[in-house]
């Protein structure tokens, strides 16, 4: 069902704009009736602009980032904990080693299980913190990179979001600390299965002859380095049309 | 925003008139398109050239509208009617045009092109036999780097004329002399802008800058540096800000071309240099930007053919940059 809202303005203004608004159309409007013509004139959705509060944070981004993996590269790297001693000298070895095998497998099944999530993903996209995410954080508080009160949950992204539209998104609301976008398992992608004949995801389905279940769209964690940042995040991209999908952003309890 | 849809092919200039009613759109297609700012229902049209139309100008009072080609004419119509009123043949592509202040004299620049020359002419309206012979009251030549994008300055006195090169010139109206001369951008004049008082003038240009000049002196005062070139760039007649629009990097297009609508219009402060705002919404590069008169709203035109007409959400009119 479309429903189309108008408005009925009345302007003031000079004699001469009262006057050109009369004249009749010509050329190729001259067959047209009043008022905008849909061929020609189309309101497209609300963009509003998106505020640069530190521009050379925007700037600097892209430079001090591989600065800053320099500056906290560690020459000895222990495979279980990241910590700066060998893996065979790793305190954790007994305990975090075993465990880590075990949590790759389950993070790579479990679909919606957002509490354990926070920060941890495989596939590897160039994070220097630890493999483990909750764990390496919560067992070496001093590496916890990102602020989980400064974490944002955004959910309904169709399925050829990347990260790197996540960090144009949302950048401008502050600096980030990490992005964490949920994959599936087999192909990589974020997760999406897509039922098009039953319309759109979300809806109430019409009553089906065979039951198919429609898995939530893609989603996504983004900290924050400051939490006001992330709560304007929440505020600015909370319903934004993206890519054809009205975007859902809260915060991530 | 409100998507006009009036063109096939990449919008090449708009311009709104004075009073900020009507905005006026030319591309890459023959069309000229007239349409109404305040809901983008269109006027009309100027069916006449044959090519693509590279400027457009409108006169103080909104009687009569200038157009120029690649057709290689330039052509005078009737603001209200549509109808063609005069057509100056040229022996190439007209990339520039423009009415003086008084909408009597009309100045456009043709391109280097053919073994043909660069040449600025200036027609005077009221002495009919100018345009009928077509001998416009001067000519003025430039041998070396064509000029590219060119306006009137305050009181019609001089014309400003930005090169291929960079350089930018000043040109007596009445003797043809060059008055003034400065070279600041390293590539390409893609526009320039005056501002509503034509005190100063902003340029844009390929060098991925937009810098700003005092009209009578040609001081350069600011510059808005970006990673792309800016195809052009527009003063706010109300507030400290400019708008630029611009391409994009050759190697972002691989990444970026499925994205849809990430073409932004992007808002310096005049003062601080400093950018602070982005408005997205194009499928391309966007090639043409202007201010509304009222500063309540800009409109831009893109590669891809749409202009879009923007109006200020309230929080850009409280925004306060904070240095």
């Amino acid at each position: 069902q479309i429903i189309r809202t108008f408005r009925i303005e009345t302007r003031k203004a000079s004699k001469a704009v009262a006057r050109r608004k009369n004249w009749k159309k010509f050329g190729n409007s001259e067959f047209d009736a009043p008022g905008p013509n849909v061929a020609t004139t189309t309101v497209s959705d609300d963009v509003f602009m998106t505020f640069i509060t530190s521009k050379e944070d925007l700037n600097c981004q892209e430079e001090e980032d591989p600065m800053n993996k320099l500056k906290g590269q560690k020459i000895v790297s222990c495979r279980i904990c990241k910590g700066d001693h060998w893996t065979t000298r790793c305190p954790y070895k007994d305990t975090l080693g075993p465990m880590q095998k075990e949590l790759a497998e389950q993070l790579g099944l479990s679909t919606g299980e957002k509490e354990k999530l926070p920060g941890a993903h495989l596939g590897g996209s160039g994070h220097t913190w630890a493999h483990l995410g909750s764990w390496g954080a919560h067992l070496r508080p001093h590496l916890r990179a990102a602020d989980d009160n400064a974490t944002i949950r955004v959910t309904n992204l169709s399925e050829d979001t990347r990260e790197t539209d996540l960090q144009e998104l949302f950048r401008p609301f502050g600096s980030i600390s990490r992005i964490y976008l949920a994959k599936d398992k087999t192909t990589g992608q974020s997760k999406v299965t897509w039922a098009p004949h039953l319309g759109t995801p979300g809806h109430a389905l019409p009553p089906p002859q065979v039951f198919i279940q429609v898995f939530p769209q893609g989603f996504a964690f983004i900290s924050f380095h400051r939490r006001e940042d992330a709560a304007r995040a929440i505020a600015g991209v909370s319903g934004f049309g993206y890519d054809h999908l009205i975007l859902n952003v809260e915060w991530a309890k | 925003p409100i998507l006009l849809q009036g063109h096939e092919r990449s919008i090449t200039q708009i311009k709104y008139n004075r009073e900020g009613d009507l905005l006026f759109t030319v591309a890459k297609d023959p069309i000229v398109n007239v349409w109404y700012s305040v809901n983008g229902e269109r006027l009309g049209t100027y069916n006449g050239h044959t090519g693509a139309v590279w400027c457009v100008d409108a006169d103080w009072d909104t009687r009569h509208v200038l157009t120029g080609s690649a057709d290689n004419s330039c052509r005078l119509w009737d603001c209200e009617t549509g109808k063609q009123l005069a057509l100056v043949k040229t022996s190439s592509a007209v990339r520039t045009c423009g009415f003086d202040f008084g909408g009597n004299i009309i100045m456009f620049s043709t391109d280097k092109q053919m073994g043909y020359q660069c040449f600025v002419s200036f027609f005077d309206l009221r002495d009919p036999s100018q345009i009928e012979n077509n001998e416009p009251y001067m000519k003025i030549p430039c041998s070396d780097s064509k000029i590219t994008s060119a306006v009137w300055g305050p009181l019609g006195e001089f014309i400003i004329a930005g090169h291929e090169n960079g350089e930018l010139n000043q040109f007596s109206a009445k003797s043809g002399e060059q008055l003034s001369n400065v070279k600041e951008h390293t590539k390409q004049i893609n526009d320039i802008q005056t501002s509503r008082d034509m005190t100063m003038f902003i340029t844009a240009s390929k060098d991925n800058t937009a810098k700003l000049f005092d009209c009578t002196s040609l001081e350069h005062l600011k510059t808005f540096r970006t990673e792309r070139p800016v195809n052009s760039a527009a003063l706010s007649p109300i507030f400290d800000h400019v708008v630029l629009g611009g391409g994009q990097e050759a190697m972002d297009v691989t990444t970026t071309s499925t994205r849809i609508g990430k073409f932004e219009a992007r808002f310096f402060h005049l003062a601080f240099e400093e950018e602070f705002g982005r408005v997205k919404g194009h499928f391309g590069p966007i090639n043409s930007v202007a201010f509304h008169p009222d500063g309540k709203s800009y409109s831009s035109g893109g590669e891809d053919g749409y202009v879009r007409i923007h109006y200020f959400d309230p929080q850009y009119f409280e925004f306060e940059f904070e240095a």
